[in-house]
């Protein structure tokens, strides 16, 4: 029973850029999934309390549907981070000093010190306490000549029309894409009060960026006013560098409570003295920043080429650095200062998000904190190291740290959260809250299937109901134990027709929750019931009467992941194999029509014990070596796997064997892409090899096949024969064309003359050709192949239609 | 397989006086040695006679013959008892279809002379065919491969159609000997026979019933040999030789038993994959995930402050 889950993991980090200096940053998971097709089913929890839903159908574990809707996180609210520490950026007063306080040095003169601090909270507000669509006052006056906002009405509500800003030094009107824009809450269409000119002016000549700034309105016909801010820009001395320090666990230096006004000329002098002392101490302490030298070597050699420094190029420079930061997934790093200016070496100091302290809380349905079932230390071991205090918060290592809890399958929600740190200034506290899931579930779903009748079409009495019995009580004691158990039939009305079962127990750290090695027991008994490939007839003979071949059984393996797709599994497996015909009557022989129309039964024996039914015991290994890594979407890397079943003696007829494969695949990158989403896959060339053989007892349905959609594309499942050793040969190469992928293959399997080494020789009495070539063009739509396939035994050629990878 | 019981042998009557004498010579003789019975086999190609030749040894119509489409379809056991001895006749279809070997119809025959012992084995050819081509070839080896080299060891070529007039030039002689001579050829050497291996005989067949009589009433060839009973004579040489009889088993049929091939390696084998395969990979991985954890992402590295830069 596939499952028809799928679970999409998606984080998004959109960024908001409020204003120049105000950064807000929110982000969401959310793990989805997705039922197939509404199909009657009623769900039982545990607490037996019945509810009717329309979820997917056939599934293995259908209870993921009820906890996997939920689920959202959020990786940094920086607003907190940003509001407490507002940007500052100072300017001294000839010595490099850098004033604490705005109130005496805003919007002075050229050498004077100046201060800009963003109150972008307050302008948030406003801009949100206004709805544009109310209706506004025409502003009644003359048209044509500017007025002051000073003189305005203040009771009337006056609709902008446009913004325009006027650089006093130049005389012109600055263009659109300049950064002061990004200061004025101003948009075209809001309405404003005079009140709320009157603080939007405050701000702006407070923000330091200017040292003189005026507001006025144009009048326009259609009674709104065109806003004008005229402004002349902050300068300071040219800097031929750029110093970035980490000012991130300095504790916040206050302004001093002093007023200016009141000081002597010489009190004033000691007291910037005092300051700057102070200034040059507080940089001793501060700590080197994690940005590359490059990055300021660039800004610096940058920087040499300008004549002065104004409050533009300051901007820059932060945008800057912050832009190397956020693109490296440093959400948190925020640059809060520039110091020492006219001087020759600008500092810029910057809170990077240094991580104080980790979090983890367990929420409960209500999203209060509350008592975990899980062993905290479960959960510890998933998250990254980067998380941990002592770090710079990285919004990767937050993905990461999500992606690996949630791939625990314990919670229903996960949220990874930055917040500031409240008793340590410019730390990051890094919260991870979990929801966890409900520990034992169970479920009833029922499903009506239509087979098809004699005719061919359906009929009443074709309508079968099918359904499924399931239970799971995961995360026992903590440790993310699980117990599975499912029944399904496909008619109920003659259950013991197919009923399929399963039930397993998954017992993981195995070498306990503190060793590093990560092994997880399993064991499981299972049935199965599958149409055996090795009965199967080769080219102009179709009719071959199915075998199907039942297994059912115990195993008990344990699992060593190594990487996320490198692993090492072993274990034994106990079964009884059991060969049916279409009849579901044990059959012992495959059969085959003769030319004459006959029914021959002398075909190859389909067990080893000659009596339709085996029982085996074997060791089981498989080891898998992985390292491919999507690139735009496809694969590059390598694989290698390999499996041998080891047969130990044990069953009928004492089976002793040894039946290994052993597969490689390499992906190999042809062209160097960029990455990133909605580009173009690279130029690959798959280059696909796999040899099986087995030494021993080799019961026919064991026997290795070839052709098919995963051997040879182009033939049939086991059309090309049935033997004892094979060689698969497979080259494919992957060109994309028009952010499609599209690709052509030739394949080749031979059974290396080993087919009459399988008792009863299946391959021949099935006439089937023992190897065989093929070659084609596809192109992939998705999850959706579509390929013309050329048999190189017949010559013929046709259309597939074929879901997922082929590698 | 069709077959019947046993019948007494009243064909045997049927042959001429001299025929018959020199029949009963031979199995006087077969009698001396003391075979009770003997299994033919009759192989060849499709419309060679096959059919009409085993008509004319038992002297009887067991088999169906037509002249223009094959009426043989599956094997044919006809078995004819005289003072105590039997004698086995199988007949079998024939052999190619289209122009290629039809293995299946050879796995057939195969099949349905399970747990018999074939003590002569004839391989029907015409000898008005001029060369040796090489579909003959792939008869000849599928017959050997089918039932095992050692059937051509007991076999015989018989070719029919033998009152024909050789093209001009060659005497009747001389044509037959190239002939022959070239079809063992092919023989010996699709199959491999080496020095010291029996020789094949071969025997001469007319069974057109216009075939020229003696005076004795006995068919004769162009050069006045009686051929009957120089075949029967053969396929007692052969019965009588040293080279045993080929038994039809299930393990000829099946093949060689794959299944105990190597089994006593396994141990080794797995022991070498462990060493040679396993321990190498998981040597691999380590490799990897070493190199995993070096070449991370930027960010996980930039991320790691450096304290000790820090107290500096």
């Amino acid at each position: 029973m596939a499952s028809m889950l799928k679970t999409s993991l998606d984080l998004a980090v959109p960024e908001h850029k409020h204003t120049g200096v105000h950064q807000k940053l929110s982000g969401s998971l959310s793990v989805a999934s997705h039922g197939s097709k509404g199909i009657f089913h009623i769900k039982s929890e545990t607490s037996l309390d019945l509810n009717h839903e329309s979820l997917a159908s056939k599934r293995s574990k259908p209870f993921h549907i009820s906890m996997k809707n939920v689920g959202l996180a959020t990786i940094g609210t920086m607003s907190g981070i940003a509001g407490g520490c507002a940007l500052q950026v100072m300017s001294g007063g000839g010595s490099g000093f850098g004033g604490w306080n705005g109130g005496g040095f805003g919007g002075g003169g050229g050498g004077g010190g100046g201060f800009w601090q963003g109150c972008f909270e307050s302008f948030m507000a406003f801009a949100n306490s206004e709805d544009p669509e109310k209706n506004y006052d025409s502003h009644g006056l003359k048209l044509g000549s500017p007025v002051n906002i000073s003189k305005l009405n203040a009771n009337k509500r006056y609709k902008i029309s446009g913004v325009d800003l006027l650089d006093n030094r130049t005389g012109k009107l600055v263009g659109l894409d300049d950064p002061f824009y990004e200061l004025i809450t101003m948009k075209p269409g809001s309405i404003f009060t005079t009140a709320q000119f009157q603080t939007e002016l405050e701000n702006l000549s407070s923000c330091g960026m200017f040292e003189s700034v005026t507001l006025d309105g144009l009048p326009q016909s259609d009674g709104t006013l065109r806003m004008r801010v005229s402004f002349v820009e902050s300068e300071w001395q040219p800097s031929e560098a750029v110093r970035c320090v980490n000012v991130g666990l300095l504790p916040q230096s206050k302004p001093p409570d002093v007023d200016f006004t009141r000081m002597t000329d010489k009190e004033r002098e000691a007291f910037i003295k005092t300051q700057e002392e102070e200034y040059k101490q507080r940089l001793r302490r501060t700590t080197p920043v994690i940005l590359p030298n490059k990055v300021e070597s660039d800004i610096s050699a940058w920087l040499r080429q300008e004549r002065r420094v104004t409050a533009r190029i300051l901007q820059t420079i932060r945008d800057r650095i912050q832009r190397w930061y956020h693109d490296n997934g440093f959400a948190c790093a925020q640059v809060v200062n520039f110091g020492n200016l006219n001087t020759k070496e600008i500092v810029c100091e910057i809170v990077e998000g240094d991580i104080t302290k980790l979090v983890v809380q367990f929420q409960d349905k209500m999203g209060l904190p509350c008592e975990g079932n899980t062993n905290m230390r479960i959960v510890e071991r998933e998250l990254p190291e980067q998380l941990q205090p002592g770090f710079v918060f990285n919004i990767e290592a937050g993905k990461k740290a999500l992606r690996s809890v949630n791939s625990l399958g314990l919670f229903s929600n996960i949220e990874v959260n930055p917040r500031p740190d409240e008793e340590n200034d410019g730390g990051i506290v890094v919260e991870i809250k979990l929801k966890e899931l409900d520990q034992k579930t169970a479920e009833v779903s029922t499903e009506w299937s239509i087979a098809p009748g004699g005719s061919g079409w359906p009929t009443l009495s074709s309508v079968q109901p099918g359904g499924s019995v399931t239970f799971e009580h995961r995360n026992l004691s903590g440790l993310n134990r699980s117990l599975f158990g499912s029944v399904t039939s496909n008619n109920l009305l003659n259950p013991q027709d197919d009923l399929g079962f399963k039930m397993e127990y998954v017992h993981p750290y195995l070498d306990g929750v503190y060793n590093p090695r990560n092994r997880v027991f399993k064991a499981s008994c299972f049935n199965s019931r599958k149409l055996s490939p090795v009965f199967t007839g080769g080219p102009g003979l179709d009719e071959v009467p199915t075998v199907w071949v039942d297994r059912a059984g115990v195993k008990a393996n344990i699992t060593e992941n190594f990487t996320r797709q490198s692993k090492f599994t072993y274990g034994l497996v106990l079964e009884e194999v059991t060969t049916r015909d279409e009849t579901s009557a044990i059959c012992t022989n495959g059969c085959r029509t003769l030319p004459s129309g006959a029914f021959s039964m002398d075909g190859p024996p389909t067990t080893l014990s000659d009596t339709g039914m085996d029982r085996v015991g074997f060791f089981q290994a498989n080891i898998t070596r992985d390292t491919t890594s999507f690139i735009n979407g496809t694969p590059v890397g390598a694989r290698y796997i390999f499996q041998v079943d080891q047969g130990l003696g044990i069953g009928s007829k004492y089976p002793i064997f040894n039946r290994h494969q052993l597969t490689a695949t390499h992906f190999l990158k042809l062209k160097h892409v960029e990455e990133g989403a909605k580009k173009a896959p690279p130029l690959v060339l798959v280059l696909h090899g796999r040899y099986g053989g087995c030494v021993g007892d080799l019961a026919a349905y064991d026997a290795f096949t070839l052709g098919g959609p995963y051997s040879v594309r182009g033939y049939n499942m086991g059309e090309l024969g049935a033997c004892r050793n094979f060689l698969e040969l497979a080259m494919e190469l992957r060109v994309p064309i028009l952010n499609t992928q599209t690709y052509g293959f030739v394949e080749y399997g031979t059974d290396l003359g080993s087919s009459k080494d399988v008792r009863g020789n299946p391959t021949e009495y099935f006439r089937r050709a023992g190897s065989g070539m093929s070659y084609g063009l596809g192109v992939k739509l998705g999850l959706i192949r579509a390929e013309y396939t050329q048999d190189c035994n017949t010559g013929s050629g046709a259309l597939f239609v074929r879901f997922g990878e082929r590698f | 397989m069709a077959s019947s019981q046993p019948r007494e042998w009243t064909g045997l009557q049927q042959f001429p006086v001299a025929t018959q004498n020199a029949l009963h010579t031979l199995l006087g003789k077969l009698r001396n040695e003391d075979v009770k019975s003997l299994t033919v086999l009759v192989l060849g190609k499709g419309g060679v006679g096959k059919s009409s030749t085993v008509n004319s040894l038992v002297g009887e119509r067991v088999a169906v013959v037509s002249a223009f489409q094959s009426e043989t379809m599956r094997t044919v056991l006809c078995s004819r008892v005289r003072a105590g001895f039997t004698l086995n006749i199988i007949d079998t279809p024939g052999l190619v279809e289209g122009l290629f070997v039809n293995d299946h119809a050879l796995d057939t025959i195969r099949r349905s002379l399970l747990n018999k012992t074939i003590d002569v084995m004839i391989y029907v050819d015409r000898l008005d065919g001029y060369r040796v081509d090489n579909l003959d070839r792939q008869v000849v080896r599928a017959i050997a491969r089918s039932f095992g080299p050692q059937i051509w060891k007991v076999g015989m070529v018989a070719l029919t159609h033998a009152q024909l007039s050789p093209p001009d030039g060659i005497s009747y002689a001389d044509f037959v000997a190239r002939r022959s001579a070239a079809l063992l050829e092919t023989i010996q050497k699709e199959v491999g026979f080496k020095k010291g291996d029996p020789e094949i005989p071969v025997a001469l067949i007319e069974n057109s019933g216009r075939c020229s009589t003696n005076s004795g009433g006995e068919k004769v060839l162009p050069d006045g040999t009686v051929w009957l009973p120089k075949l029967v004579e053969h396929i007692v040489d052969i019965a009588t030789s040293s080279v045993p009889a080929v038994p039809i088993d299930k393990k000829l049929i099946d093949g060689p038993n794959a299944n105990k091939r190597g089994k006593m390696f396994v141990p080794i084998i797995f022991l070498l994959q462990y060493l040679l395969v396993i321990k190498p990979m998981q040597m691999l991985i380590k490799y990897d995930m070493h190199n995993e954890s070096e070449n991370g992402p930027p960010w996980e590295k930039l991320s790691k402050r450096e304290t000790e830069v820090a107290e500096k």
